[in-house]
């Protein structure tokens, strides 16, 4: 079954806003619901909040009075879906079980992203980013057992695996390694754009989330590795926003922007587990129809083209949440010891990197590290959850008798 | 095999994980093994819960600035989770309606460990004395490791017998030794 979001008639603005009472959804239960219907949520507000800091950012470079006020009208609506999809989370969760799933929401769509993206430089993109979130699942998940005193296969529900990946202190390179080479957006397939708006939309939520909520910890270790994981999500932003190509004009992202909420929402309704939420996934959907068409018309009024020449003639198939785990496996026996130099990628450690590495390290255990010694300490082992044998990098083995 | 937290803030967070992971073991097992874990339940529920309104609540009104308006919020809440324990043992796990009764138990207990997380335990951390807070610690072990209460002789219905203890004698058990473990300097 096609489906064209351009040739979709969606809800009117008009009828689009929301009451405070329509606002007050009911959260999702911390224990009992699908820890993937929890990731689709905070992948979604990672896509509304893009979406209204996008359009802010695009207002300050807006001239036109009355592109303004219709920018200012959707980011209203926005403003409400965002309160609407992220208000899902409960209140009883803890900030670091929300952390945890943060991370497994890196690892779970950048797997996914990275096995469909069509170009391998794209692709070998996420391939190197997911190896780092793979390893920040590790270490929140031992910082969890240590200071809640229990276990993240709770809330990853096996799904993903929890072991090392590339270490996090490796991943503190000199920022000028960060930037990529952007796609051509002349030449670029369809799918190759969503996949990196999508994940650049994620990875800017995660570092807004670990930068606020950092400093509401009371233990050291706590606030120290908010600190330092919230500084490679920095990095990870670096990297996949400097995928897109720049040389798109506002209206063209703008309808990047609203065709990729379109997408998103169209695969979490057809993937969803939780009919209240799939309802909720629908509504959006068909909101973000109609932003779409609003985008659409701008588009073909400044840009003077025609939409359907830089949008895809039909969604791909459904961004899907299902575990990755062999696939992982292979990326850690195979690019665990990648690093980053210029736009490129290389096996061994640089001078830049190694001079960045004494700079902010200075010879001493990171957080990162730390928090693992501790939770070894305090809990008589360190905290893995390995569903499918011993990890597949022989020196990240445990060798500790059980 | 976790080693004990020596501060009786993190000794009672770790009680509410292993709470909170004992109510999905119950509504995971079936027939004697959920009997089992649902008593295992019972028992950590009485004693964290009397070893809070013992030790803890009692501090905090004396030494937190608006310590009474707290505790008597979560006072209510553990009232209220306390009458729901009973009813719930009373009925037992073969009940028809049990889970549907350990449901509200469970979002209860829940969010009143969130609450006492949140709004008491930090006023703990921030303003208890450090060697106070050690000392509570060690009545709350004391009680957890209380041995669970076997049935009296002669009342050994069929039904009842695999009932280690209503909630209700865990907690004066539970009562008396932390008295007696925070006695000395009372
Ligand atoms: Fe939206
Ligand atoms: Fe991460
Ligand atoms: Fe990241
Ligand atoms: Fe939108
Ligand atoms: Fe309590
Ligand atoms: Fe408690």
């Amino acid at each position: 079954m096609t489906f064209n979001p351009l040739r979709e008639r969606g809800i009117p603005l008009d009828d689009q806003l929301r009451t405070w009472r329509e606002l007050a959804v009911m959260p999702i239960d911390p224990d009992e619901s699908d820890p993937y219907t929890r990731c689709r949520i905070i992948t979604m507000n990672g896509l509304e909040t893009e979406a209204i800091f996008f359009s802010h950012n695009m207002a300050r470079h807006c001239p036109d009075v009355e592109m303004k006020q219709q920018l200012a009208r959707v980011r209203y609506i926005e403003s409400q879906q965002q309160k609407a999809v992220n208000w899902l989370l409960p209140g009883l969760a803890s900030v670091l079980e929300t952390t945890i799933a943060y991370e497994q929401v890196a690892v779970d769509l950048t797997s996914w992203v990275a096995r469909m993206e069509p170009d391998p430089y794209l692709r070998q993109a996420y391939e190197f980013g997911v190896l780092e979130d793979f390893d920040h699942l590790y270490r929140y998940a031992n910082l969890y057992e240590m200071i809640e005193h229990r276990r993240a296969e709770k809330i990853v529900d096996g799904l993903t695996e929890v072991m090392p990946g590339r270490p996090t202190y490796l991943q503190h390179r000199h920022p000028v390694d960060n930037v990529r080479q952007n796609y051509d957006r002349t030449v670029a397939s369809p799918i190759s754009k969503l996949h990196a708006l999508t994940i650049m939309s994620t990875e800017q939520q995660t570092m807004n989330f670990y930068m606020n909520v950092g400093p509401l910890y009371m233990e050291p270790i706590a606030r120290q590795l908010y600190q330092e994981i919230g500084m490679i999500e920095e990095e990870h932003v670096t990297h996949y926003e400097s995928l897109v190509d720049p040389g798109e004009t506002w209206w063209e992202m703008l309808l990047n922007h609203e065709y990729n909420e379109c997408y998103l929402y169209h695969s979490f309704m057809e993937t969803e587990s939780d009919p209240r939420i799939k309802a909720i996934w629908e509504l959006h959907l068909n909101m973000e129809l109609e932003h779409l068409g609003l985008a659409a018309e701008a588009f073909k009024r400044f840009d003077g083209r025609d939409p359907e020449q830089v949008l895809a003639p039909e969604l791909p198939v459904p961004v899907t949440f299902e575990p990755n785990k062999a696939y992982l496996r292979e990326l850690l026996a195979t690019q665990i010891d990648y690093t980053t130099i210029g736009t490129g990628y290389v096996q061994e450690a640089h001078e830049r990197f190694e001079a960045m590495q004494r700079a902010v390290l200075d010879d001493e255990k990171p957080a990162s590290e730390v928090v693992i010694a501790e939770n070894a300490m305090k809990s008589g082992h360190e905290y893995r959850l390995e569903t499918e044998g011993p990890h597949p990098v022989q020196s990240l083995r445990t060798n500790r008798p059980t | 095999m976790n080693a004990r937290p020596t501060d009786v803030v993190a000794f009672l967070v770790r009680q509410h994980a292993e709470i909170r992971d004992l109510f999905a073991e119950v509504e995971a097992s079936e027939g004697s093994a959920r009997e089992e874990a649902f008593h295992r339940l019972v028992h950590l529920l009485a004693v964290h819960e009397t070893a809070e309104e013992e030790i803890v609540h009692p501090y905090v009104r004396r030494v937190v600035d608006g310590g009474d308006a707290i505790v008597d919020d979560r006072l209510r809440e553990e009232n209220e989770a306390k009458q729901l324990l009973s009813d719930l043992d009373e009925m037992g796990p073969h009940h028809p309606d049990f889970l549907k009764h350990l449901e509200v138990l469970r979002k209860d207990v829940l969010m009143h460990a969130r609450a006492e997380e949140r709004y008491e335990f930090i006023h703990l951390t921030r303003e208890g004395d450090p060697a106070r807070l050690a000392k509570m610690t060690a009545a709350v072990e004391a009680a957890e490791k209380m041995a669970p209460t076997r049935p009296h002789p002669g009342v050994e219905s069929a039904t009842k017998n695999v009932l280690v203890g209503a909630p209700m004698a865990i907690m004066d058990r539970a009562r008396d030794l932390i008295r007696k473990v925070m006695g000395e300097d009372k």
